[in-house]
């Protein structure tokens, strides 16, 4: 729409600054279009598909109604799923205190120390849930103990960053006082950092508890244990109406201990 | 504050053991139900260090040839998917920003959680049957779910906005579309576009998964290296993946710090 021609745009001269933020501008929508084009293309996006009725009225009619009768397989693997979830936060959450701690940088005990923690901290919160799954299933054989360690790792990626922000930001004449007295790093790391991140990180640990529950309910598809596996039997042999059945039970559980969970932090803070 | 919260600490110390009870239960409880035990937890650095020890070195060629191009099409996945999210999420964020339309906004708001409910990996498995297996099903999962996600923090930032910009368009005779146009896209747009960014690295990992079901990128590559326990391969995905992810993280990071402090 706009011409850009010798620092004039639309024939009217405007300031430098203002015709190098328009060309700034210009490419940027130019790169990011590109970066759309190159993805529609590598996708193959198209949309003759939503005109394939069929193919749609086909899964509806597998997937409704739901198949009621199949609940009593999933009640086991239900209670497994929040099992996994409650130990890869509790492990999870232990782990991510002393991480935090030393990827603060108002609090770390030495600057290699920091360096070190806050790097672990990011390559940790690289890999997806999911990863962690696969990974973990591989080294120590199928089941939910993979699936726990996964989520035991998530959770220390998620808690230890954000408890680490809050220990950053902390009132730090405290932490002076308590060296003041003659108190040891450790000292004022327990008399005057824990009690004023406490709050913040158990409100973290019932947050990555949510996130948690929502991660091991499809753990089971990469074979970590949960109600996962059942969905994986029931996707790979096509019986839909099963699979629906999972998800709203799946759907109902995530609702249920989100609403838990979140009126447990309201409490706390 | 740090000497109220530390007398709400003492005041709370009954409930705190309470709480501790009641971790302890569940604790245990879990640790009952699942193949959980302390000899397999004894033994557990050794298998890792076994497993990990053989990803290194990894097979560069397979990283090359096999690695690189399922990463580059996750990466496809969602910055499509971010976008059909952040574009059809911008209005329907809108409407249900209770400040601007508390009527649509009541409507709106639980289909949003409902969506937000059902992660993308239970989405793809319902697009895969329609649209065929590959990643333009898990583009469809990605967008579906942003949209959920998206159109929640679009309306949280609307009903956090400066409501004054607002008033004075309608004080100065301004309809709806002229509200919206110079007192709310003004002011909202910059921290919008910063969470569409931010979705963007969400949705990176999302996709990262999603071949497992078979709905393209790289997932299913490292579910089969790992299947047929190929380990210097798996370790090309996991090295390539962790690389890829830190880089597209530290460009989007710097961009939306831009944005937001603009």
């Amino acid at each position: 729409m706009n011409s850009i021609v010798n620092g004039m745009v639309n024939g009217r001269p405007v300031p430098p600054s203002r015709v190098r933020g328009r060309v700034l501008a210009a490419v940027a929508l130019l790169l990011l279009a590109g970066l759309t084009a190159w993805s529609a293309a590598g996708i193959g996006v198209t949309l003759e598909v939503f005109l394939n009725a069929s193919r749609i009225g086909r899964l509806v009619e597998e997937s409704f109604p739901p198949a009621w009768n199949f609940w009593p397989r999933l009640v086991k693997p239900l209670l497994e799923t929040v099992q996994i979830a409650i130990l890869g936060t509790l492990f999870g959450g232990i782990a991510a205190l002393p991480l935090a701690v030393l990827a603060a940088r108002t609090v770390s005990p030495s600057r290699p120390l920091y360096w070190l923690s806050r790097n672990v901290m990011n390559v940790l919160r690289t890999m997806p849930d999911l990863f962690w799954a696969m990974l973990f299933a591989s080294a120590v054989g199928f089941g939910p103990f993979a699936g726990s360690l996964a989520l035991t790792v998530f959770t220390v990626a998620v808690v230890s960053k954000l408890t680490s922000e809050s220990a950053e930001s902390i009132d730090l004449k405290l932490t002076e006082a308590v060296r003041a007295s003659g108190g040891n790093w450790l000292e004022t790391v327990w008399f005057s950092v824990l009690p004023q991140v406490l709050p913040q990180y158990v409100s973290y640990v019932l947050y990555a508890f949510e996130l948690n529950v929502r991660a091991s309910t499809v753990l089971g598809l990469v074979g970590a244990g949960g109600i996962g596996m059942v969905l994986n039997t029931q996707r790979t042999t096509f019986q839909y109406a099963r699979v629906t059945m999972i998800v709203l039970f799946i759907f109902a559980v995530v609702l249920a201990i989100e609403q838990l969970s979140a009126a447990a932090r309201r409490r706390l803070v | 504050m740090t000497a109220r919260a530390l007398g709400r600490r003492r005041g709370a110390m009954s409930g705190t053991a309470w709480i501790g009870i009641a971790v302890a239960a569940l604790a245990a409880w879990s640790f009952s139900g699942l193949d959980v035990s302390g000899s397999r937890l004894v033994a557990l650095p050794a298998m890792l260090a076994r497993m990990f020890g053989q990803f290194f070195p990894p097979d560069v060629e397979y990283g090359r040839a096999s690695v690189v191009p399922a990463i580059l099409e996750s990466i496809q996945i969602a910055w499509f998917g971010t976008l059909v999210g952040a574009v059809l999420s911008l209005p329907l964020g809108l409407a249900a920003a209770g400040n601007l339309f508390p009527r649509a906004s009541r409507a709106i708001k639980p289909v949003l959680a409902a969506i937000r409910a059902v992660p993308e990996i239970l989405l793809a498995i319902y697009f895969v049957p329609v649209v065929g297996l590959g990643a333009f099903a898990g583009t469809l999962a990605i967008g579906l779910h942003s949209v959920g996600t998206l159109a929640k923090l679009t309306a949280d930032v609307v009903e956090s906005m400066d409501e004054r910009p607002v008033e004075a368009v309608s004080a100065s005779g301004g309809g709806s579309a002229s509200v919206l146009r110079f007192a709310v896209l003004p002011q909202v747009l910059p921290e919008i576009v910063a969470l569409w960014l931010f979705r963007f690295e969400i949705n990176v990992r999302a996709s990262a998964v999603l071949g497992v079901v078979g709905a393209g990128g790289i997932g299913g590559v490292l579910l089969n290296t790992l299947r047929y326990r190929a380990f210097p391969e798996a370790g090309a995905v996991v090295v390539l993946t962790v690389v890829v992810v830190l880089a597209i993280d530290a460009v989007s990071g710097a961009l939306r710090e831009r944005l937001v402090r603009e």
